[in-house]
């Protein structure tokens, strides 16, 4: 038995004992009723009380929901049956009938019924709609303490304290109550009335089996929601399962285990359990069909009164002494984890599958963990490890414990695992390719092994661990409960700690520069060097996250994804009917996994947060492209915008005027605010719009606010400092017309204009003030008349002192003609670009480059597609056939004094791994490698004669320069010398073999490609210089099968061919000019010859028309038809090219009619012979001759013992063992 | 307490030194650490000095200096400048008066190893207690004398007491890129963890990381290591020479790698190497001909 551990709890409240619960079966509500009379409503998932419903006198004990109506029955210790609505929030009606405690109360799946047991020792079927009481069913002696219907099925069954289950059968009442409903009242009436007296002897409900066996009362019994089954819980403790058929049914087992009074029982709706609850403080979950223990939680303190599963998803609750618990039996997050494009994931099956993102694709099983952990616990935790394809994987059964496991390479249905490592612990992820951690929270130890399982160093983590998650290379983020370590393996100690309560989930960006630690409540975003960037708090339980490309953080709530920007910007993408959990966003597609287990592609709105990205970027062309492309609009974007002092943005996507005159005036846009505000027209815009102008200098739009305002001071005053003198004189005569004097003096101040003020003072009667004025300004003839006018002598006016005549200041500068330059526009790139102002942002060309870019990619496929056509030819078979050959040839005895250089003076030294070569191999190339020199050479003298090995030297190096690495070690020593193998899985030293540069195939695409191209552009040096080459190399080499040599073998004759003929074709051309050969018979006859010998060799066709062609032509010029008629009929029974066989039968047709040659040749076109490659001259076929022993060219017997001139390595007429190239 | 140990305060400096970014060393704040650490500190830049050719100043930095770790320094640096014979006099001084000094044995060893002297450089270096350093360069002797079996115990040996620690890491690759087969990738993990993490990565480690990857066969990724490595320290002369032995593996053209190294480091094993066999074949050739002349 298990302890509690498992226990996953979704919910629990705190109330008086808790005797009856009903799940709603849509919507995340619970309905419980207490021993303290209330009904409450809960919303588990928020963990909220809706309602609480208090109608009842007494102890309510059975509560349920109508599966369609928003109904909910109870039923109490006050004998009655309250039906509620919990949309009016009232109870709508009570049916009463009952004579004692009701007990339980539940409604039928489709018929507007209610079954309720009472310990009055009836079961009563009501019908809610005409509110009458259809049956009462009687037959147990004592209370009945429970009667549920079939969900499908005409049954009931009950459960009593007279130690029986009951079924009945309720057929006959369906049949009764589903007549043809053209029934008048009076017969509804009396068919009512015919039920009461059905009571006694009735065949509405009989008693179909008495299940007798437990042996005290039944508390509580329910039926297999699909099987034929009934589980019942009594107070013996014990918790019984029968089985029924149509006629009988019988005790199938017992499970014992609770200790104290068994008060609930019932089937897992989905899987093959059974759950059970008691006074003893347990719930226990049972195997229905081993009948065995699989689990059990136990509470502290609390008796169960009552347990209830939701009819739909995995969720079940308890009814205790303080209250309610909402709990799961099973984490339903499918283990998963993504690398690069492929999710790999564990279904509810156990199986492990990969989904692929690009092609959309399921895999088939990759493996099945059908024997990890117990049946029941699905796996916790998958890590992938792409170096090796290998999993761990981590299971909560047996108390925590991890199993590392290689992927097959491809899936072919459920395998179980060939090989795996298990061990105890927690939590188990990889850290590095060849290493990863586990941590065991009991004892509070992390592990870091390696891929044998074996710990390569441990330590403790901080106190109180969790969980612990990848940290970035060489680190591992530890989870406490009230803090998030950054903790450094090398250095076994936290490099950093962020306090950051319950953190679940880590989830690193796909850069990895930032993890989101997800709790049940929190998104808190770090760096990798755990600095927090922002946090959020959701009211919802996040459930899961994921990294955009981007750097937008997509998470899943309950019923919710949601995005959030690295600055805690965040809003909702879209709502979800279910949970699911979130593995991948690549575009609009939000991939994730169901609770099924399932792969599942969510479409989304990505435009939103890309937006807010790309403002917060200051990415405007993305932002232009989100704006031309989407329908971005609503008063959240524009707030937002304003919010994040983005308003000229927003001004973007708004029409209406007022927030479009707000935005342009936050953001300075004065012309748009100019536009707005004349089109709402309204003195408030005016001022502000003023007061905005005004601050950039605009005066011309200041002028026009001040107009329509009719601020006519300010208008003035605004016309003097920009020195508009007519408009300000205009203004004085405005003032003038409104009669309004003191305007008009500012004015005329303004204006420096005396007249006009000592007339306006004159026409207002202030003459001592218009005297002034003359006065102060020297206008005597002025003064007199103002003394006149009003009867003054001068003696008599007392004058303050006077100073100098005020004069308006002179105009510098005409500012009104045109506006200072302004505050700087804040005209962004981007309204520009809106404008259309910045080039190439057009949105035009961007198929054209998709499809470049496709191109592109074919291209890319074919190269990888070719190279790995490549490889597979490359062989790799050479491993078994190193050791048994050694004695088959003539392995020259290394000679220790030489080889062993360092021998001499380090004691102690081991011989070389260029030493194990030379051991190892009987190929010439792998002493060359070795650096072995001598004992190389040695085999190529026995192999094929080779006597002169300058011409070897640069391949020597080559092979011996590509041998050796050099690897930088301690500081201040020299490199490691490393040995590079072409046997790169071999570690037996006795198979080791070296590298070789330019194997066969090498050259069999490079240089003999080479050759054949300099052969066809007539480059006939290089062309020799090459297939020397390519002879060299060969030479020199080593490949991996028989039939390699065979390939090889072919390589070094056509080499040697072109070789040859090349050769011959110099030579004619060394024999000197056109004109002197003409001069010369001798010479002439030699190039006639050679040109024939030219076309001898076994050269590729088209080489060989190439020659034809040209000797073809040089016998013509020399008057030779026979000649040339022979090499023309070749050329046409070689085919080819139509333009040669143009030519070709041109000569055919010219020689033809004089078929003699003038220059006799030594060439018999009808005999059968083969060039001396020393000589150039024929051996006929039947006489002796000699041949190289490596590239097979012919010698006359005279040239026996001289150097090959093909190769100019071996000796002719030496003949060894043959070369070896595959030991 | 070894101050090297993970536990220790210059556990940063030794990993930096160990991971060839020298740099990072001398750059590293010495100010905090406890003052018994001052001395190892003091060393470990001196020496990531010595490696960055500052082998004169180092010199006189410590000229007069009478601590044997300075002295063993000393001997690094005169070495390191190319007086051989000063450093080896100095080094042997030191192997007898102070054999049971770390930095000593370290350096001393170093310089005894470089000089040719592999066994005096082990009976020095045999005498450590838990001094990492000295089972790394007892591990690089092994394999210069090609024991790679010595080698592999001593590291087996070095991973019950030291478990992951960097140079133990280390010290296991370089055996593996002698023992070849499976180990080959797995001592590619551990150079390319080094390498690829920005944090560890040196020109060093991305050799390193190149020359598994050679020995894997992946010549196309030993390229790119190789180039981002030159792009480093264009003129890190093992780098060259490996990038040679790409290029002649690969078939393409050496040359200019060949003129560029020989700048670089006339004396570079390689070159050395090839002149000597280079030689050789000459002499070795010299020994048939043909029975007839041309």
């Amino acid at each position: 038995m298990q302890a509690s551990s498992g226990m996953l709890t979704k919910f629990e409240s705190k109330s008086s004992r808790a005797k009856g619960i009903a799940f709603h079966p849509k919507r995340p509500w619970i309905l419980v009723s207490l021993h303290s009379s209330t009904i409450q409503l809960w919303d588990y998932r928020m963990g909220t009380l809706i309602d609480r419903f208090e109608e009842h006198d007494g102890p309510v004990r059975g509560v349920d929901f109508h599966k369609t109506q928003p109904l909910f029955v109870s039923g109490g210790d006050d004998y009655k049956i309250k039906v509620w609505s919990y949309q009016t929030r009232r109870c709508l009606f009570t049916l009463n009938g009952h004579l004692d405690y009701i007990r339980t109360v539940f409604f039928h799946h489709e018929l507007p019924w209610i079954v309720s047991a009472s310990d009055d020792q009836t079961i009563r079927i009501w019908n809610w709609q005409n509110r009458s009481l259809l049956c009462t069913m009687t037959g147990h002696n004592h209370y009945a303490m429970c009667a549920q219907f079939h969900p499908k099925e005409d049954l009931v069954v009950s459960a009593s304290l007279d130690q029986s289950v009951r079924v009945w059968d309720i057929s006959g009442l369906r049949k009764k109550h589903s007549a043809p409903t053209s029934m008048s009242f009076e017969d509804q009436v009396s068919r009512a009335n015919a039920n009461q007296t059905d009571m006694f002897g009735n065949t509405d409900a009989v008693v179909k089996f008495v299940l007798e066996g437990h042996d005290r009362g039944v508390n509580w019994v329910a039926f297999h929601p699909t099987m034929p089954l009934i589980v019942s819980a009594g107070d013996d403790r014990l918790i019984k399962l029968w089985r029924m058929s149509e006629t009988k049914a019988w005790e199938v087992d017992t499970c014992r285990g609770h200790f104290q009074n068994a008060n609930g029982a019932l089937f897992h709706p989905h899987q093959d359990l059974i759950l059970s609850a008691g006074e003893d403080k347990t719930i226990r979950v049972w195997d229905l069909n081993k009948r065995t223990a699989v689990n059990s939680f136990k509470r502290e303190n609390d008796r169960f009164w009552v347990i209830a599963a939701h009819p739909e998803i995995n969720l079940f609750a308890a009814g205790h002494d303080n209250g309610v618990m909402v709990f799961k039996l099973e984490r339903e997050r499918p283990a998963s984890t993504v690398f690069q494009n492929t999710l790999f994931y564990i279904t509810k099956e156990k199986h492990v599958r990969s989904y692929d993102f690009q092609k959309n694709v399921e895999s088939p099983t990759l493996l099945s963990l059908k024997k990890l952990g117990s049946s029941w616990v699905p796996p916790r935790t998958l890590s992938y490890n792409p170096a090796e394809r290998s999993i761990l994987v981590t299971t909560t059964a047996d108390g925590g414990s991890y199993e590392l496991i290689n992927l097959p390479r491809d899936g072919s249905g459920a395998i179980e695992p060939t090989e795996s490592k298990r061990g105890q612990g927690n939590s188990a992820i990889f850290v590095a390719r060849n290493r990863f951690a586990v941590l065991n929270t009991t004892s509070q130890t992390v592990d870091i092994k390696d891929l044998t399982n074996n710990t390569t160093r441990s330590f403790k983590p901080p106190i109180g661990t969790s969980d612990i998650y990848f940290g970035g290379t060489g680190n591992l983020l530890i989870i406490a409960p009230t803090a998030v370590h950054l903790y450094d393996i090398q250095q076994k100690k936290t490099t950093a700690e962020l306090s950051v309560n319950g953190v679940k989930y880590v989830v690193w960006s796909n850069d990895g520069l930032y993890a989101a630690l997800l709790s049940k409540h929190n998104v808190t975003i770090v760096t990798k060097a755990l600095e927090q960037v922002s946090t959020l708090h959701e009211t919802i339980r996040i459930k899961s996250a994921t990294w955009d490309d981007a750097g937008v953080l997509l998470y899943s709530t309950l019923n919710h994804v949601k995005y959030t920007l690295l600055n805690g910007d965040n809003g909702i993408v879209r709502t979800l009917d279910q949970t699911v959990y979130l593995v991948r966003v690549k575009g609009r597609s939000v991939y994730c996994l169901d609770r099924a287990s399932k792969p599942k592609i969510l479409q989304v709105d990505p435009t939103e947060y890309r937006f807010k990205l790309a403002l917060v970027k200051r990415n405007y062309e993305e932002m232009l492209h989100i704006i031309q492309n989407s329908s971005l609009v609503g008063q959240s974007i524009i707030s937002y915008l304003q919010k994040k002092g983005y308003p000229e943005i927003a001004l973007q996507f708004v029409q209406d005027p007022t927030t479009r005159f707000e935005l342009a005036i936050e953001c300075g846009n004065l012309e748009v605010a100019v536009e707005m505000a004349k089109q709402l027209d309204r003195p408030k815009l005016w001022s502000r719009l003023s007061t905005e102008a005004l601050s950039h200098g605009n005066h011309s739009i200041v002028e026009m606010c001040y107009q329509k305002q009719k601020q006519f001071d300010k208008l003035s005053f605004l016309y003097l400092t920009t020195g508009d003198e007519s408009k300000l004189s205009r203004m004085a005569k405005i003032a003038e017309h409104r009669g309004d004097f003191t305007s008009r003096f500012q004015n005329a101040l303004y204006l420096g204009e005396v007249e006009d003020r000592i007339q306006m003072f004159k026409e207002i009667d202030l003459y001592p003030l218009a005297y002034m004025t003359a006065k102060f300004n020297g206008l005597e003839d002025e003064c007199q008349s103002i003394l006149e006018a009003t009867g003054l002598t001068e003696d008599q006016l007392s004058l303050p002192k006077l100073g100098a005549p005020l004069t308006p200041p002179k105009l510098v500068v005409p500012t009104y003609k045109a506006n200072w330059p302004t505050k700087a526009t804040s005209q962004s790139f981007f309204e520009k670009a809106l404008l259309g102002q910045v080039e190439g942002l057009s949105l035009d060309d961007e198929p054209n480059a998709a499809t470049s870019g496709l191109g592109l990619d074919d291209v890319a496929e074919d190269d990888a597609a070719g190279k790995r056509n490549g490889a597979l030819a490359e062989p790799e078979e050479d491993e078994d056939a190193a050791g048994w050959d050694l004695g088959d040839d003539v392995v020259p005895e290394v000679e220790e004094g030489f080889v062993n250089v360092e021998s001499a003076d380090a004691g102690g030294a081991g011989s070389s791994e260029a030493d194990l070569w030379a051991r190892n191999s009987p190929l010439a190339v792998d002493h060359v490698a070795g650096g072995s020199f001598e004992t190389a050479m040695q085999l190529l003298n026995r192999q094929v004669g080779a006597v002169n090995f300058t011409p070897l030297k640069a391949r020597f190096l080559e092979v011996y320069q590509a041998s050796k690495t050099y690897l930088p070690a301690s500081a201040g020593l020299l490199a490691l010398v490393n040995y590079v193998r072409r046997t790169v899985e071999e570690s037996d030293p006795r198979k080791v073999l070296p590298i070789i540069p330019r194997d066969l195939e090498y050259l069999a695409t490079n240089d003999l490609q080479r050759g054949y191209d300099s052969m066809k552009t007539n480059k006939l040096e290089d062309g020799l210089e090459v297939f020397k080459g390519i002879l060299y190399a060969v030479l020199i080499n080593a490949v991996g099968s028989e039939s390699e040599v065979t390939e090889a073998k072919k390589l070094i004759t056509s080499a040697s061919e072109y070789a040859v003929a090349m050769a011959i074709e110099l030579g004619r051309r060394k024999l000197g000019t056109t004109d002197v050969i003409n001069k010369n018979p001798q010479l002439l006859k030699r190039s006639l010859e050679l040109s024939a010998y030219f076309t001898i060799p076994k050269i590729q066709v088209p080489h060989r028309q190439i020659a034809l062609l040209n000797a073809m032509n040089l016998a013509m010029r020399s008057k030779n038809y026979n000649t040339a008629l022979s090499f023309a009929n070749r050329i046409l029974a070689n085919g080819g090219a139509s333009k040669t066989l143009e030519t070709a039968k041109k000569t055919k047709a010219q020689c033809e009619r004089n078929p003699h040659d003038s220059v006799e040749i030594e060439f018999d076109q009808f005999a059968e012979f083969e060039i001396c490659a020393a000589s150039h001259t024929p051996i006929y076929s039947g006489t002796a001759f000699e041949e190289c022993a490596f590239d097979g060219s012919k010698y006359h017997t005279k040239f026996k013992g001289t150097v090959c001139a093909v190769c100019g390595v071996c000796e002719v007429g030496k003949h060894g063992s043959g070369l070896k190239l595959f030991a | 307490m070894d101050p090297f140990s993970a536990e220790g305060e210059l556990i940063n400096l030794h990993n930096h030194f160990h991971q060839g970014q020298y740099q990072d060393v001398v750059d590293f704040d010495t100010a905090a650490l406890s003052p018994e650490n001052a001395l190892p500190a003091r060393v470990l830049q001196l020496r990531a000095r010595v490696a960055l050719g500052q082998a004169d100043d180092v010199l006189a930095d410590v000229q007069g200096e009478a601590e044997p770790e300075l002295e063993a320094v000393a001997a690094l640096a005169e070495q390191a400048r190319g007086d051989a014979a000063a450093a080896l006099k100095t080094a042997s001084r030191l192997a007898a008066s102070a054999p049971a000094n770390a930095t000593v044995q370290t350096l001393a060893g170093t310089v005894l190893q470089a000089a040719g002297r592999s066994e005096d450089a082990l009976a020095l270096l045999s005498q450590h207690q838990g001094n990492l350093e000295a089972v790394a360069l007892i591990v690089q002797i092994h394999l210069q004398q090609n024991r790679t079996d010595l080698a592999l115990k001593e590291v087996v040996a070095a991973r019950r007491w030291a478990q992951d620690s960097l140079l133990v890491n280390l010290a296991e690759s370089w055996v593996g890129l002698r023992l070849g087969g499976e180990k080959y990738q797995q001592a590619f993990y551990v150079f390319e963890e080094l390498a690829q993490a920005p944090a560890t990565s040196s020109v060093r480690s991305l050799v390193s990381q190149a020359v598994a990857e050679l020995h894997l066969g992946r010549t196309e990724e030993a390229q790119v290591a190789l180039e981002q490595a030159l792009k480093k320290e264009p003129a890190f002369a093992d780098a060259i020479a490996d990038l040679l032995v790409l290029s002649v593996i690969t078939g393409k053209d050496t040359k200019e790698l060949t003129s560029s190294l020989e700048k670089v480091d006339a004396q570079h094993p390689l070159l050395t190497d090839l002149a000597e066999k280079s030689d050789l074949f000459d002499k070795a050739a010299t020994k048939y001909k043909a029975k007839v002349a041309a």
